[in-house]
């Protein structure tokens, strides 16, 4: 049966589709290694800290469309993160053209104790109305809740039937936490309600379009993609119904991060036309090449793809070359998600700075294209050697916090806000970096490469406050293997 | 709630007569003079019918749904037999909604209202016949039901039911206090099916404390919406329940059940649920 199939209403879990884990201890050659012949196998947790939840990755890749609104179906409470996305518009819309960002339209059904027992699909159908009649959106999106799950709410009818009666796209989305312990399946259940509902296919192929799956960093791709003729057709944040419904005739698909797109690649590419570059995001100069030259073969503009890796190397690998000398001798321990934790290993490897550990939230095994090239952790193995010291932690604060400790490396560098806290309590200076495409590219070595040696070059602030925090953990945890809690 | 109240849940296979045996039985009770209220568990509300002599009654999840939390508890507690309090706690349209949440927020509503007054002797809960998920187990688990008794026969799937009922009790023994009061047996006249039930419950640690025989009568009290003691109170059938119903009454063997295995089980019904041959059959 296809992985992928869009008559179904939910996405299949990445436990099943892409053998994804969420504990490991060991290092990233053998992890790669058993991925790509074994298989992996998960671990269960004798004790577990906070993680993630599907319905914060759903809404991240639903809240950013410009012109839609997303109500989420369950007790308010699953709603409390999702304001944090109307802050990344706000704060983020400038970098992609969006010059006067509106608030986001997040609503909640609000439901109680008694919806639970008879049903919340009548307050559903209420609420759908009410956002439509105040906010006007070109497209509604339902997000479900654990309550509305354990229920049973038949989201996917009250959705159709509202889509019939206003005539806008009323896209259920199936991102209830509790069936996942893989959070990043969230942006899977997006991407698959976005595909059974917005996105038009389409005989014919827009040669100038490539469609770029990534988050709200800042643009790169339009001066990328200007000698290949080419724009980027940013898919979702920032984007508008309307440009979402007309990817399915872009010429290619481009991923920022092989973690979040890989689902809606394939999908852009199985049933809609649209092929997937065939190469792991660019990240470090040997990445960068391939990319391009990825980016070249699909557009059948190998030239072009020469002459712009020839001309951007020109103009960088010589002031690559200088930072390089700078930061030798550096050692840096990296905490993010799979897969821009291992875009950073590699833009470690580039610069010259030995990554002794990282701590990654979660592991896909294989993407859903199948290709094993798209594998960043392995090009990063291949060209730039072996992680030791690698680890799949599920965001667990306390692995990482006994990891960090043991290794003491130069530097912290992380993508994700409340973990770099970890490095600055150990006086580690700590580099926050949210912006996934700053370290992308030829400039993006030496733009993130200088924010390593900026943050390296200040840190009183951390060493000041090392001096006076406290470690909340005990001596004996800290002691331990940070596998500890591991169950053999 | 007041302490001496004696807190009963009958559990059993569905469509084993849980809700007729306890009809009738709370029908002997409320004869010999005990105040008794009965709580209908089962989104059916069809648990209080015979003691109301009339299906028509407003459920409380009805009455939550259509008036909202101000609920007046005279238009759900309704007097039947002989004084029978009668409750029903109804549940959402079937396949909407979640039923065993119901059984949770209408028992909480009740003790809000005040519905278990001190004078009562008994409260019964009669229960959904599977125990599908945590809210049909909500009347043992918090502590709601301090004895269960679980309506079974000789037939398998009856007992296996029945086991694994045992199994929920022993889970909430220790927490909740709930103990197993004994297995009636409301026969279906299958093969031996006394000592059947008199082995099983042995095995399950506890014992068989009512054996009530099958007899037509009961059908035709249900066609007449009304208990046997009502309908034809002289019966034998009548003196059955009567007896069942002092049987509970004096009951003192409340155990925590040790179920068994299915392997375990299926021996004993090897062992008992056989005749040797068709001679042995007896009405």
């Amino acid at each position: 049966m296809s992985k992928n199939n869009l008559k179904l209403p939910a996405v299949e879990i990445r436990e099943l589709r892409t053998n994804s884990i969420t504990g490991y201890d060991g290092n990233a050659k053998d992890l790669v290694e058993k991925a790509h012949s074994t298989g992996l196998k998960d671990i269960e947790r004798g004790f577990q800290q906070c993680a993630g939840c599907s319905i914060t990755k759903a809404a991240c890749m639903t809240v950013l469309i410009q012109d839609a609104a997303v109500i989420e179906h369950g007790p308010i409470g699953c709603s409390t993160c999702l304001h944090d996305y109307n802050f990344t518009y706000m704060v983020n819309g400038k970098l992609r053209g969006v010059g006067a960002p509106t608030q986001r339209k997040i609503f909640s059904t609000n439901l109680q104790e008694k919806d639970t027992v008879y049903g919340g699909t009548r307050k559903l159908e209420k609420t759908i109305h009410d956002v439509y009649e105040r906010t006007h959106p070109n497209a509604i999106f339902v997000l479900s809740t654990c309550a509305s799950a354990i229920i049973g709410d038949d989201i996917e009818s009250v959705c159709d039937a509202a889509e019939d009666e206003l005539g806008i796209p009323i896209v259920s989305i199936v991102c209830e936490g509790f069936r996942t312990r893989v959070w990043t399946t969230g942006f899977d259940a997006a991407y698959h309600g976005i595909a059974r509902k917005l996105i038009e296919k389409s005989d014919k192929r827009d040669e100038t379009k490539i469609n770029v799956i990534n988050f709200w960093g800042g643009d790169r791709f339009t001066d990328w993609f200007a000698p290949f003729g080419c724009k980027p057709n940013y898919i979702t944040p920032f984007s508008t119904v309307n440009t979402l419904k007309h990817s399915g005739d872009a010429a290619a698909t481009v991923l920022a991060c092989s973690t979040l797109g890989s689902y809606l690649a394939n999908v852009l590419e199985t049933e809609f036309g649209v092929p997937e570059i065939e190469t792991a995001p660019p990240y470090g100069i040997a990445q960068t090449d391939r990319w391009f030259r990825a980016l070249g073969k699909v557009l059948h503009k190998e030239d072009i793809a020469e002459k712009v890796i020839a001309e951007k190397k020109e103009k960088y690998i010589p002031k690559i070359e200088e930072l390089r000398e700078k930061l030798k001798g550096l050692k840096a321990y990296v905490t993010g998600g799979a897969a821009h934790g291992h875009a950073l290993l590699s833009v470690l490897g580039e610069l010259g700075i030995e990554a002794v550990g990282a701590s990654i939230f979660h592991h896909d095994a294989v993407f859903d294209s199948k290709r094993i090239e798209n594998d960043q952790l392995k090009e990063r193995v291949d060209d730039f050697g072996d992680v030791k010291h690698y680890r799949v932690c599920s965001k667990q604060e306390y692995e990482l916090a006994n990891a960090l400790g043991k290794l003491k490396p130069d530097i912290l560098l992380s993508r994700h806000g409340g973990m770099t806290l970890w490095g600055a309590k150990y006086g580690i200076p700590s580099l926050l970096v949210g912006d996934e495409h700053l370290s992308m590219g030829y400039e993006g070595i030496l733009d993130y490469g200088e924010r390593i040696l900026d943050t390296i070059e200040n840190d009183e602030f951390v060493k000041n406050l090392q001096k006076h925090a406290i470690n909340p953990y005990t001596k004996w945890w800290l002691m331990q293997n940070p596998d500890y809690f591991f169950e053999k | 709630m007041n302490e001496s109240i004696r807190q009963v849940a009958i559990y059993g296979k569905g469509g084993i007569g849980k809700s007729t045996t306890t009809q009738n039985l709370t029908a002997g009770l409320a004869e010999s003079g005990k105040k008794v209220m009965v709580v209908g568990c089962d989104p059916k509300a069809d648990s209080t019918r015979l003691l109301l002599g009339t299906l028509a009654q407003k459920t409380v999840l009805d009455t939550l749904r259509e008036e909202g939390d101000d609920v007046e508890l005279s238009s759900i507690l309704k007097e039947g037999f002989m004084g029978t309090k009668c409750v029903e706690s109804g549940g959402p349209e079937p396949g909407v909604g979640c039923a065993g949440r119901g059984i949770i927020t209408s028992i909480g509503l009740l003790e809000q209202q005040g519905a278990y007054t001190d004078d009562l002797d008994y409260v019964f809960y009669d229960v959904l016949g599977d125990v599908v998920c945590g809210g049909f187990a909500m009347p043992m688990r918090e502590g709601k039901a301090k004895e269960i008794y679980i309506v079974a026969s000789g037939e398998m799937m009856a007992l296996y039911a029945a086991n694994n009922i045992s199994k929920g009790i022993a889970k909430y023994a220790g927490k909740s206090g709930v103990r197993l009061g004994g297995i009636i047996c409301n026969s279906r006249n299958v093969d031996r099916e006394k000592d059947l039930l008199r082995a099983f419950s042995k095995e399950l640690g506890t014992q068989l404390i009512y054996f009530v025989p099958r007899n037509n009568i009961v059908q035709r009290a249900e066609i007449n919406r009304k208990t046997v003691i009502e309908y034809d109170p002289t019966s034998t059938q009548a003196d059955e329940y009567r007896q069942l119903a002092k049987a509970i009454d004096n009951n003192d063997m409340f155990t925590i059940p040790t179920p068994m295995t299915q392997e375990r089980l299926e021996h004993i019904l090897l062992e008992y649920g056989l005749m040797d041959s068709l001679k042995d059959y007896v009405i």
